[in-house]
């Protein structure tokens, strides 16, 4: 494209300058509501009143962030969040393990058909079963629990499926070699195969951590009690009583607040999180 | 610690496919014994079902005359060296080595001894610290045999273990693994597409294709006295020549054979019962065809390609008829290609090949 | 005479035990008894009773439900096809690996791994009228104010501006993954024959990613087709329910106005529109990828 001297590349339209300023220019758009939101997070409530524009002048102030911590309510959906999350990881990763495991490796009576039917479950959406689901919890009294929140996405067939993929990617002589030095089904899980996926369960828990972590849907439902809130319907529900009492200010340090976590999470692993999206869906 | 090995009828069929069909075979306590064949013939699926990697669909296998095809895999006390090696690539060497020991229950002191004793056999005492990926090919591999080593089966089963080394290694390890055999005394089972290994390494060979054994014996018997056509082509390099017969009929003790390419050759062998020339064949190998002194009596070859590997010429020509034929000669032949030569055979290194593939040889040799 | 060692026991099937009967409590059991609702008057109070297929009529025939279908329709028909285009644009802006564009896809990526609130939170300050920053903006440039999450037609907008923001992150990704599983030799074939840039991308590079175009737009089908969140947070589904999409009316008549039997009609209809993309994303998924390799 060029006629300068330069050396010769294969995929000259990808990747090119002009594109990648086009995507500059997009990532400036892409980033600019998150600025916006920033930028009223460090303005005080009562400069806001007096139109936003204020934004684009001094003074700054940490307050909003000050008040977050006098607000307890916060770091109890802060609390329940982690143990949800929490929770639901651990599930997902123990249950996806073992099935995994068995799935590619162990041979049992109808184990494609059962696991044709697991891949089925991935098609089913969630709305499909939430009516029926909200009256299951409803009969053992679990709603506005910790279990209640928990369990519902621990029957994800993601989880499996990938950790088949998974296991299915370990050469099989080295379960072969185990099998020939006289260790148990459950010990070569534990102690040959366990170990070689433990990048997988990385890439696997954090997915489900930040799914756990993000869920709207199924809390909304199960948690109506304000103290059983996780932070993703707490801040939820503090935006309908929006900018009244809390104020712009307030709020916006609240969403900056909230998505600090999951940003922290996504930037040290963001490999990972990469693997999962897009190992789950392509092959 | 040794043990004999018997398969009996054994068959293995996946599905309504039939990867072996009907195999019989004994190995004695401490033989070497090698699975050789083409890729596909069923040799790996035999020794896996030993191992009882695979299911046996039908028969039995023995190990010191206890029945083992009932047993898991880790109870029929053999040991196997995978082709990849498959070494635990997040436990040491050592750890590696101890894992067999530690699920059977064995004192830690004893398991120390055994560890030591195969990593001083090994020459691998130095690395037992290091984890797999920090060592090379040829160390990798040593630390699988170490692994089979310290659980002292009954048996070794090696599945193509030489496959993934360099050629030079490849050539080291074979004498050691020869040399490690005659020190330990055990039955060892050995499959290679290699017939160099198949030929160096054992006691017996075992040449299989197409889902049956097509032969058993010591590789002299093998080389010299091929069973079938199908062994007398596959081992041997360069492979045998095959000579269309057009008649054969006795004449006194010997028998004589009409073909199109080298005219009637006279063989030191008895008209087998209900033989039929139609579609049977001669076969000679290379190095017993030799070239004569230009002018003397013999058969017409010519020259078409000439391969020289210093000790000695191979010379890849045709027959008058047209038949392929090639013929070794010394070193220092100068044939070019296009060159018209006489060759002479060794008649009494003839083998005589019926339609079905069965061989008869000359007495003797 | 013994049987011989299988390597197939049942035991070996006490792995999936644990899973399966998750799988079977909380997603097939919930799955029938969903279909059982839709067949049945139900209230909070009392046992159900059998009204076949009245339920299904009852939600066809209710006005609210068709304008959320047309809702969710119209969102769709405008949301994944601006996801395909920008995704793919991006993906293959970005396809080398350099300082530059590994920055920019983290941080494409990264408005995915928020949550709804916050996404919704942030796009509220952007469209709110008077504080917003488009008011600002439009404000500064002195055009006329448009209210964005309370006109109808602008509301719907708005939502699918959030949302486009919120997905952009996954199609971007699956691109990347599959361009970069081209094999470089095809290029390197392309150059020697002299084909042109253009040539290249429409001859080569977009056939031997036809597929993962497909799968893309399809779990995208899907994805928004569940639209819930963006459109309950940022408009209430207002203004009168111009911007109201299917879940929020199973949501609506399920847990606000309880009748439980109506709302397990009405999912069971959106499983079946979703059924059938996830039934053409197996099909493209488990086809032989033709030509290319």
């Amino acid at each position: 494209m060029s006629t300068e001297n330069t050396t010769y590349r294969p995929e000259s339209l990808t990747a090119n300058r002009p594109l990648l300023w086009i995507a500059a220019f997009l990532s400036i758009l892409m980033m600019a509501p998150v600025a916006w939101i920033v930028g009223l997070s460090i303005k005080s409530n009562q400069d806001l009143m007096l139109g936003t524009e204020t934004v684009f002048q001094l003074p700054y102030t940490i307050a909003n962030y000050i008040n977050i911590l006098h607000s307890s309510q916060a770091f109890g959906w802060f609390f329940n969040s982690l143990v949800v999350a929490c929770g639901q990881t651990l599930g997902v990763l123990v249950l996806s393990s073992l099935a995994g495991y068995a799935f590619a490796r162990l041979e049992f009576p109808w184990r494609r058909t059962l696991f044709v039917i697991v891949l089925f479950g991935l098609a089913v959406p969630e709305q499909a079963v939430i009516i029926a689901r909200h009256q299951m919890f409803n009969w053992f009294g679990l709603h506005n629990s910790y279990i209640g929140l928990i369990l519902p996405n621990l029957s994800s067939a993601f989880g499996v499926f990938l950790m088949t993929q998974f296991f299915r990617a370990i050469p099989k002589e080295i379960d072969e070699a185990a099998l020939l030095d006289n260790a148990s089904q459950f010990r070569i899980f534990w102690k040959i195969m366990l170990p070689l996926t433990l990048p997988a369960q990385a890439t696997l828990g954090i997915f489900t951590f930040l799914y756990a972590w993000n869920d709207y849907w199924w809390p909304l439902i199960s948690a109506t009690r304000k103290e059983m809130f996780t932070l993703t319907i707490g801040i939820a529900s503090s935006q309908t009583n929006f900018a009244q009492s809390e104020g712009l200010g307030f709020l916006s340090a609240q969403a900056v607040f909230a998505s600090l976590p999951v940003l922290i999470v996504y930037l040290i692993f963001q490999r990972h999180i990469v693997t999962a999206v897009s190992g789950g869906a392509v092959k | 610690m040794s043990a004999s090995i018997e398969i009996t009828n054994v068959t293995k069929r996946y599905g309504a496919l039939t990867v072996l069909s009907d195999i019989s075979l004994a190995i004695s306590a401490g033989e070497f014994i090698v699975f050789l064949g083409p890729s596909g013939c069923g040799k790996s699926t035999l020794l896996r079902m030993i191992a009882g990697l695979e299911d046996v669909t039908e028969g039995t296998i023995s190990v010191d005359g206890v029945r083992v095809d009932t047993l898991p895999p880790g109870k029929r006390g053999v040991a196997m060296v995978f082709q990849s090696y498959a070494l635990y690539p997040h436990m040491t060497v050592a750890q590696n080595m101890s894992f067999g020991l530690e699920n059977i229950g064995v004192a830690k002191a004893e398991i120390e001894k055994r560890v030591r004793f195969a990593a001083d056999t090994l020459e691998i005492a130095h690395l037992l610290d290091r984890k797999p990926q920090k060592l090379s090919g040829g160390q990798r591999q040593r630390v699988a045999i170490g692994r089979a080593i310290v659980k002292e089966p009954k048996a070794f089963l090696f599945d193509e273990p030489l496959s993934n080394l360099d050629a030079a290694l490849r050539g080291r390890t074979r004498l050691e693994l020869a040399q490690l055999h005659g020190r330990l005394g055990s039955t060892m089972v050995f499959v290679t597409h290699d017939q160099v290994e198949a030929m160096t390494l054992a006691d017996r060979i075992v040449i299989m294709q197409d889902r049956r054994i097509e032969q058993i014996g010591t590789p002299m018997e093998v080389y010299r006295r091929p069973a079938t056509r199908f062994v007398a082509a596959f081992v041997g390099s360069p492979a045998m020549n095959f000579i269309p017969i057009r008649d054969a009929v006795m004449n006194g003790d010997r028998l004589s054979i009409d073909t199109a390419g080298l005219g009637t050759v006279s063989v030191p062998l008895h008209l087998p019962p209900g033989f039929s020339p139609e579609g049977a064949e001669l076969g000679i190998r290379a190095e017993d065809v030799s070239v004569a002194a230009a002018g003397a009596p013999g058969i017409a070859l010519t020259a078409e390609v000439i391969e020289r590997l210093g000790d000695r010429t191979l010379i890849y020509g045709h027959l008058e008829d047209g038949t392929k034929m090639t013929v070794e000669a010394d070193g220092r032949n100068a044939t070019r290609p296009g060159d018209r030569l006489t060759i002479v055979l060794d008649t009494s290194a003839l083998h005589l090949f019926d339609k079905t593939g069965a061989a008869h040889h000359p007495e003797g040799d | 005479m013994a049987e011989s060692y299988r390597r197939s026991h049942w035991k070996n099937g006490l792995f999936v035990l644990p899973y399966l009967s998750v799988f079977v409590v909380l997603l097939v059991f919930p799955l029938a008894w969903g279909v059982w609702l839709s067949l049945h008057k139900v209230d909070l109070f009392g046992p159900g009773r059998f009204v076949g297929l009245n339920n299904y009529v009852r939600v066809l025939a209710d006005p609210v439900f068709l304008q959320a279908l047309r809702n969710s329709v119209v969102f769709v028909a405008f949301s994944v096809p601006t996801l395909v285009v920008l995704g793919l644009f991006l993906a293959l802006a970005l396809n080398r690996t350099t300082r530059a564009t590994s920055f920019f896809r983290g941080l494409f990526f990264s408005s995915s791994v928020l949550s709804v609130t916050i996404v919704t939170l942030i796009w509220r300050f952007v469209f709110i009228p008077g504080d917003g920053l488009m008011a600002v903006l439009f404000e500064q440039v002195g055009l006329p104010p448009i209210g964005f999450l309370s006109t109808s037609g602008w509301s719907l907008f708005s939502v699918g501006v959030a949302t486009v923001w919120w997905c952009l992150g996954l199609p971007m990704m699956l691109f990347l993954a599959a361009l970069q599983q081209i094999p470089s030799d095809l290029y390197e074939a392309a150059a020697l024959d002299n084909a042109s840039p253009l040539r290249v991308l429409t001859r080569i590079t977009l056939p031997s990613i036809a597929r993962t175009i497909m799968l893309v737009a399809i779990i995208q089908i899907v994805m928004q087709f569940q639209l819930f969140g963006q459109a309950q947070l940022m408009t209430n589904g207002g203004p009168n329910g111009t911007s109201r999409p299917l879940v929020m009316y199973i949501y609506e008549v399920g847990f606000v106005r309880w009748d439980v039997g109506k709302a397990a009609a009405a999912s069971e209809i959106l499983f079946l529109i979703i059924l059938c993309a996830a039934m053409a994303q197996y099909v493209i998924a488990t086809r032989k990828p033709e030509a290319s390799e």
